[in-house]
């Protein structure tokens, strides 16, 4: 039994007291007042003493009274029948007082004490609940089971769901684990129940290993060394109950990543259907004409003209070129919608990127429909130029092939506070209202342009391409009919010009 | 001229050897990284035309290795994935490249303006130009353009030199940066913006769309050189 130097000291000091108190008013107040003095003092003590102890001193202090105070003084005999009774009713108090006292200190301690442990649970409870990864409080739940077991305990916590094996990858492992450790651990977790002293299952363990069980299994396992020959059962309910919160926590984040994973995928795979079929379509039509037309030059090439023979080829030249080109989107489209897209950004001149695109547009543009206008003293952008160039490709592709064979396509840039608008303008029918969001979604077209071909993804990956520059594509109506795709990109402070002009 | 094609394609191989033969090259063909690289050690070729994905390793350790001996002209041709790698391909001395699908017409072009810059790091470098009224005389420090002469600031010549003496083959912009600014400079991109915009706007009829100094977007720039 223990006693707090502080406490003892002032019992003493009540007691010495007492005894001063006594030994001043010794011959001017009789017996029984004195013996009110000793009550006095034996119940202050007992206020700090533990019962035993405040008993065992009280009965020793009603010998001291004998031998002092009580006649004949300096002996233990009693002379008189009332002393004797005296010493016995006061003896009794002094007992009953230590007695009442330490078992009310000893209520008072085990509320301090469950008022501490319902504490520590609210608290860990509160931790995790603000946490998105339980893992991260995983030191805080050995710092509080540590706590309890006075000794370091061992945590094994699952990263994910429970592995085929035991392998020590999958899970995160706090403090010193021997093997036999470990597989106590992994043991409790796949069981999920508790081993060791008082559980009923491997009780000669110098350690209670809990589970940290969720309604279904557990996902994690505690080793906490405890005194084998005097178990604790409400310390390890306790302990139990921090581990079951910690199992609880790591099954919800476990069902976050699952059904988050699960939405990826979806998303994922709605993507990738969309992609499938846009390619099963455009890219079959072409196809169908290159092999159209390879075949017949292959069976029937004697007999074609040599007019014939050169259109066939001709057929088979831009077709495969228009191939190519939806390829290069389809991919393009794929990439970009993967997470963690990284653009080629450099600094790159609006006047270079639309004169590359307009020159490669004249291939397909042979009546020169297409023309360009820029702004003079645009800014530098930073950005990807193939991307860019790719995304010009294409509208200038698709104003050609909506508007008709003699209308004017425009290219405009020019800046916008802090953006760079590259406009493609066509004379096209438009786009009616309702179509102006859809036609950036992957396979969409305009309504009435049945026979017309291979918009399917080019505008998807346009907006796509803007969008990874953090930028925008819109679709805005034209006053006097036809459509205009802006890209709206923002511009960022460009680095400084070269300095003075070096000498030749 | 002796061709050699590396190329692991078989129907690609054969369509390009084919089309080679036909312009009259002697046309040796390889369809793996060992196979190129024998050839191209004993057999004396005058160019090659080299893809990047084969079989028993990159084509880079081809190009390696020719640098390393002969000035062997190197036509890289490659998918798109590849884009990263080409530039590295043509500054580490590669000729030129092409994307594949790639039309037959494009590398024949390609393959006679590598020819006639065969060679042109051991004998005497271009120093003239002449195409489309642009006639630019590195020697003399001249440019002319219709027959006027063009002021030039010396970093205009600098870099217009620079892309004459490589006139039809693409000139990566860090090549360009090295060579004119200076090996510090190369990843100064904006420097070339500027002044190639400057270029433009003296030596061609529309800036917007030019006829002689073309963007190759994300490579660098090529001068034109039709034949």
């Amino acid at each position: 039994m223990k006693i707090n130097p502080r406490r003892g000291a002032l019992a003493l000091l009540a007691w010495a007291s007492a005894w001063t108190a006594m030994l001043a008013v010794d011959g001017h107040v009789d017996l029984a007042n004195l013996a009110m003095l000793l009550v006095l003092g034996s119940t202050v003590a007992a206020l700090w003493l533990p019962a035993p102890v405040s008993m065992a001193a009280a009965a020793v202090q009603v010998l001291a009274f004998n031998w002092v105070f009580v006649p004949p003084r300096g002996t233990f005999s009693i002379d008189l029948r009332q002393h004797a009774l005296l010493l016995g009713a006061l003896l009794a108090v002094n007992l009953l007082v230590a007695a009442l006292m330490g078992r009310l200190r000893v209520q008072a301690d085990r509320a301090r004490h469950h008022a501490r442990l319902a504490d520590q649970l609210r608290t860990f409870g509160e931790a995790l609940r603000d946490t998105g990864d339980p893992l991260a409080r995983a030191p805080m739940l050995r710092e509080a089971l540590s706590d309890l077991a006075q000794a370091p305990v061992t945590l094994l916590l699952l990263r994910a769901g429970v592995p085929a094996t035991d392998d020590a990858d999958a899970a995160l492992c706090l403090g010193e684990a021997d093997a036999d450790t470990l597989a106590g651990l992994w043991l409790a977790l796949r069981q999920s129940t508790a081993l060791g002293p008082g559980t009923g299952r491997h009780d000669e363990l110098g350690a209670w290993i809990l589970p940290m069980r969720t309604r279904q299994g557990s996902l994690g396992a505690a080793c906490v060394p405890v005194d084998r020959d005097r178990p604790d059962d409400a310390l390890r309910a306790h302990a139990q109950a921090l581990c079951d919160q910690m199992g609880q926590a790591l099954q919800r984040a476990l069902a976050a990543r699952q059904e988050r994973e699960a939405r990826e995928q979806a998303q994922a795979q709605g993507v990738r259907n969309a992609l499938l079929a846009a390619i099963s379509h455009d890219h079959r039509t072409p196809l169908a004409t290159i092999l159209g037309a390879a075949s017949s030059l292959h069976d029937q090439g004697e007999r074609l003209a040599p007019e014939q023979r050169r259109r066939l080829a001709a057929t088979i030249v831009d077709e495969a070129g228009q191939l190519a080109r939806l390829t290069d989107n389809t991919l393009q489209l794929a990439r970009l919608d993967a997470p963690g897209v990284q653009l080629q950004l450099d600094w790159e001149s609006a006047e270079e990127i639309v004169g590359s695109a307009l020159r490669r547009a004249r291939l397909r543009d042979p009546q020169r429909r297409v023309r360009a206008r820029l702004e003079p003293g645009l800014p530098l952008l930073r950005c990807d130029a193939l991307l860019l160039s790719q995304l010009l490709d294409n509208l200038i592709d698709n104003a050609l092939k909506y508007s008709p064979a003699e209308a004017p396509v425009e290219i405009l840039v020019r800046q916008q506070g802090a953006a760079v608008v590259i406009a493609v303008r066509d004379r096209g029918p438009g786009v009616p209202p309702a179509q102006r969001e859809r036609v950036f979604e992957v396979f969409q077209r305009g309504s009435d342009a049945g026979q017309r071909r291979g918009a399917g993804v080019g505008l998807a990956v346009c907006r796509a391409i803007a969008r990874a520059h953090g930028g925008e594509l819109r679709l805005r109506p034209r006053g006097h009919g036809g459509s205009s795709f802006e890209c709206v990109l923002p511009t960022v402070e460009p680095p400084p010009a070269p300095g003075e002009e070096p000498g030749p | 001229m002796k061709l050699l094609l590396v190329e692991d394609d078989r129907e690609l191989r054969r369509t390009l050897a084919d089309a080679m033969a036909v312009e009259g090259y002697e046309v040796l063909t390889a369809a793996s990284l060992s196979e190129g690289m024998a050839l191209a050690r004993h057999a004396d070729v005058d160019l090659v035309v080299l893809d990047l994905g084969l079989p028993d390793g990159d084509g880079e350790a081809l190009l390696d290795a020719l640098r390393h001996r002969q000035g062997t002209p190197v036509l890289v041709i490659s998918a798109r994935q590849a884009e990263g790698q080409k530039i590295r391909l043509l500054d580490a001395g590669a000729d030129d490249y092409l994307v594949k699908p790639f039309s037959v017409g494009e590398l024949l072009a390609r393959l006679r303006v590598a020819l006639r810059h065969r060679g042109t790091s051991v004998h005497a470098a271009v120093t003239r130009y002449a195409q489309g009224g642009l006639e630019v005389d590195l020697e003399a420090h001249r440019v002319a353009l219709h027959g006027e002469p063009v002021h030039l600031t010396p970093t205009e010549f600098r870099l217009l030199a620079r892309l004459v003496r490589s006139a039809g083959r693409v000139v990566t912009h860090r090549q360009l940066l090295a060579d004119v600014w200076g090996p510090e400079f190369t990843e100064h991109t904006h420097y070339l913006r500027l002044y190639m915009g400057q270029l433009r706007a003296k030596l061609e009829a529309d800036p917007t769309e030019p006829q002689r100094l073309l963007t190759e977007p994300g490579v660098g720039y090529r001068l034109v050189d039709t034949d």
